[in-house]
């Protein structure tokens, strides 16, 4: 028997809402985030919606407001959902009644997993007046540099800033790692999260995935590779033309049984497994035949030591491109035969967050879990011949049981499958 | 071997059976070696582009690299920056060393866990944006329509933070769990720390695991003047990395890239595989204390080496060298001095410590990739590299050194540490291959 996993917190933050039953709502209402983008004019552009945080309020994030110019945006999600998550589980509360020898020690063995994404060009913005002045004389750049750059430059684009300052913020000292692992990123976070708690390396972790791809550059690129729906995103569907962008983080505390006995704290869930795999076929080609789906999917099971029917629902990637979704329903197919349970996907609704994308679906499965209500999805019309044997619906379903199964794919051809139970209220 | 004496949690060990390495003191194994046997430094003036006018213009350069070093085919190329055709040419060191590669049958059971740099974007792919589209300075998002740079796929692919890890797995026919990770300068360790658990609780049986970096860039090299963290020795670069030095003022930027093939361990014994070591035990810890200041009183790297030596179930007694993270930066060498001194307590008198940044400077993200081969490497020749360029004793740093000349005697279990900015700790400890096989190895 592996050691139980529990669920003791969650956060997550989006264009549909700043916490996950707000988010949750909005699906089940069949309300999506997407909408026209306003980071910057989109005239001419091939692509013009997003799932943008409109009303992206600095300060209610993080309410520090020295710390803001030592991070990104992105960065500023992962933190208000990584202390939503901390406060849910109510560790701060809890260390600071202990005598400080046992509040070191609490430190000490909370760890924290983030997969980080973001900020990879706009960053970069900040040289162009300083590459401007120095019109392509490197010289003229190394003398003016001080003048014209912010010394703290290098650390506001640490890919690890989340991790650094959410443990400052709540004082984790334990095991962590900052995975930069594109869209997976977030699940992985959970997937090494649990298993530090599994071999005694932590007894409670943080894991938490943000991103924030809606960068003008990004968009480009995205869009010149074919990946992104110049106004909707329609998972399965037979008219599905690509994702569209979303930005957001998510977080779960996740705690081992002995520790949240000790400390009395209630479950909403419980980690049961997880799978992760590559068809290792490089950045972005992927097989049709759903082999990583698949493989990840009976990997996660195998780790949860349950069976295919035991899934109560599917939260699937469904990133609305045409050989994403075509190739993700054969890896269920493959998997679940002619007896799939409930499945759904999100990104209809709140965009496609990257790195921040598994970990936030799974605060929102746990979500329908609670609810036992499975969102339907709201953009689906006709489901795709490719995409058939799936039980997706345009309206809500219900849970089969009290698990839910929650898929991620990301470049590099990577498929990361999550189990999860859930708790009633 | 019996099973008796192997700890309930890990009942799988980990073998190291290949290195490969490009540092800025050889493009491979044996080059690099043998210049940290002659005590050579790896640092000069900037060649890569015109660092005249910053305040620090040395680095210590990867020199000489041949792309005709990658036997990859040659398309892949146009997906790999600078640090991804290292990462490729370590990568292909080590496969070949260990002698063995994924075939059709195992592929599912091999990994792949690599740290990789921040800096994902090519400066003369961002100076092109900023000609086409931020001409005045500030970006013009109706010029970035047309703008080549911002519409290339292939710049697009190079920059991604996944690239790497896309290039690897594609190369070797990788297809079981295969990650990126950045702390930093702590990324090397974490990845080969990653790779050690992945193997240990059987998600896979073997990983091809190292770090790869190149901040030798404009941007790059700017982002560390602007902190003043690296040294302004510009007349005397083979001197300006001299870690635990009184006079140390900030490290010397490198670039390459350390892989390491690891196997289960009974799995390599059985197909005969040389053994450098045992990749024993592993341990991380974050300070949180501030984004880019160490404690200085060790409080951190204190339980990183702490959590790696008991997950390897090893006492400080155990250990015979430790690569220490040494970036030459005043902070971090007194702050590790007293983690060293805190968790070695006695044997802090005893235990040889050198860092082999004073010779190829701080390579980042590969920094403790590099510096766990180099560990292995010790163990199998018998020998510790020296912390060069150390003249006046600084009494916060009082660590028994290697010094003058590479150290000769058995050495049994050696520990690197690497540290980075947003302090995340990493601890890796490796031990001699005898000690597992033979008797009283727990």
């Amino acid at each position: 028997m592996k050691p139980r996993v529990l669920i003791t917190g969650a956060g997550a933050v989006c264009g549909a809402g700043r916490d996950p039953d707000t988010i949750f709502s909005s699906l089940i209402e069949g309300r999506s985030a997407i909408a026209p983008i306003e980071g910057w004019d989109t005239a001419g552009w091939p692509v013009r919606n997003a799932a943008e945080i409109r009303d992206f309020n600095a300060r209610a994030l993080v309410d520090d407001r020295k710390l803001h110019k030592f991070i990104r945006r992105t960065d500023m999600l992962g933190i208000y959902a990584g202390d939503r998550a901390a406060e849910a589980a109510g560790y701060a509360a809890y260390r600071d009644a202990l005598p400080e020898d046992d509040a070191a020690q609490f430190a000490d063995r909370t760890g924290i997993y983030v997969g980080s994404g973001g900020g990879a060009f706009e960053n970069q913005y900040d040289y162009f007046p300083l590459m401007q002045a120095a019109n392509g004389d490197l010289q003229t750049f190394g003398r003016d540099l001080d003048e014209m750059v912010n010394p703290m430059w290098l650390l506001r684009t640490l890919p690890n800033n989340v991790l650094c300052h959410v443990g400052i913020r709540n004082r984790l000292k334990g095991a962590n790692a900052c995975i930069t692992n594109h869209s997976v990123g977030g699940t992985l976070a959970v997937i090494e999260a649990a298993e530090a708690l599994r071999h005694g390396e932590a007894d409670r972790a943080l894991a938490i995935g943000h991103d924030t791809p809606v960068e003008r550059q990004n968009v480009l690129y995205y869009h010149g590779c074919g990946l992104l729906a110049p106004d909707t995103l329609r998972p399965f569907d037979k008219a599905r033309d690509g994702s569209v962008f979303g930005e957001g983080a998510g977080a779960l505390a996740l705690e081992t049984e002995a520790s949240a006995t000790a400390r009395n704290v209630r479950a909403i869930g419980e980690v049961l497994g997880g799978g992760y795999v590559t068809e290792g076929s490089g950045l972005l080609t992927i097989r049709d035949d759903g082999d990583g789906v698949a493989r990840a999917i009976e990997a996660a099971l195998a780790d949860a030591g349950i069976d295919a029917a035991d899934v109560g629902m599917v939260v699937a990637h469904g990133n609305g491109t045409s050989l994403s979704d075509a190739s993700e329903a054969a890896g269920l197919r493959r998997v679940f035969g002619k007896r799939s349970p409930p499945v759904t996907a999100f990104k209809w609704g709140i965009g496609h967050l990257i790195a921040a994308a598994g970990i936030v679906e799974t605060t929102l499965a746990l979500a329908a879990l609670r609810a036992k209500r499975v969102p339907g999805i709201a953009t689906l019309e006709e489901l795709d011949d490719a995409c058939a044997g799936i039980a997706v619906s345009r309206e809500a379903q219900a849970p089969r049981s009290d698990v839910a199964l929650v898929l991620c794919r990301g470049f590099a051809a990577t498929d990361a499958a999550l189990v999860v139970r859930g708790a009633s209220r | 071997m019996t099973t008796d004496r192997i700890p309930a949690h890990s009942p799988r060990r980990v073998a190291i059976t290949g290195i490969g390495l490009v540092t800025p003191l050889g493009n491979d194994v044996r080059s690099t070696w043998s210049a940290l046997e002659r005590v050579q430094s790896g640092a000069g003036p900037i060649t890569h582009f015109d660092a005249s006018g910053f305040s620090t213009r040395i680095a210590a350069e990867v020199k000489n690299f041949d792309d005709d070093a990658i036997t990859a085919p040659r398309r892949f190329l146009k997906f790999a920056n600078r640090s991804h055709r290292f990462a490729l040419a370590a990568a292909e060191e080590a496969m070949r060393d260990a002698g063995i590669a994924p075939t059709d049958e195992d592929a599912e059971r091999w990994g792949c866990a690599v740290g990789t740099g921040m800096m994902g974007v090519d400066y003369a792919d961002l100076a092109e944006v900023q000609r086409h589209s931020a001409p005045e300075g500030e970006i013009d998002a109706a010029k970035l329509l047309d703008d080549v740079s911002a519409n290339d796929p292939l710049a697009f692919c190079r920059s991604q933070s996944t690239a790497g890890v896309a290039l690897l797995t594609r190369r070797f026919g990788i297809r079981g769990y295969a990650t990126s990770v950045h702390t930093a300068c702590a990324s090397g360790g974490q990845a080969i720390g990653t790779a050690l658990k992945l193997i240990r609780r059987g998600a896979v049986d073997r990983v091809l695991t190292g770090g790869f970096d190149s901040m030798i860039s404009p941007v790059g090299l700017a982002g560390f003047c602007l902190l003043s963290a690296v040294s302004t020795d510009n007349d005397a670069p083979q001197q300006a990395s001299r870690p635990f030095d009184a006079t140390r003022n900030g490290f010397v930027l490198g670039e390459g890239a350390g892989f390491l093939v690891l196997e289960e361990w009974e799995a390599a014994k059985r197909r005969g595989a040389h053994i450098y070591g045992e990749l024993a035990g592993d341990g991380n810890s974050l300070s949180s204390y501030r984004i880019t200041d160490s404690p200085p009183d060790g409080d951190g790297p204190i339980q990183s080496m702490r959590a790696a030596l008991a997950d390897a179930g090893a006492n400080p007694a155990d250990v015979d060298y430790i690569n220490a993270h040494g970036t030459s930066t005043g902070m971090n060498d007194r702050s590790e001095t007293a983690a060293i001194r805190a968790v070695f307590g006695a044997d802090a008198k005893r235990v040889f410590v050198s860092s082999t940044k004073s010779m190829m400077g701080h390579l980042i993200a590969a920094a403790g990739a590099v510096e766990v081969a180099i560990c292995a490497l010790a163990i199998e020749r018998g020998e510790m590299p020296v912390n060069a360029n150390y003249r006046v004793p600084d009494p916060d740093c009082d660590l028994n050194l290697v010094l003058g000349e590479p150290r000769r005697q058995r050495v049994r279990m050696t520990i690197s540490n690497s540290f980075g900015f947003g302090g995340s700790n990493s601890c890796v400890v490796l031990r001699h291959p005898d000690l597992v096989e033979g008797a009283g190895a727990r």
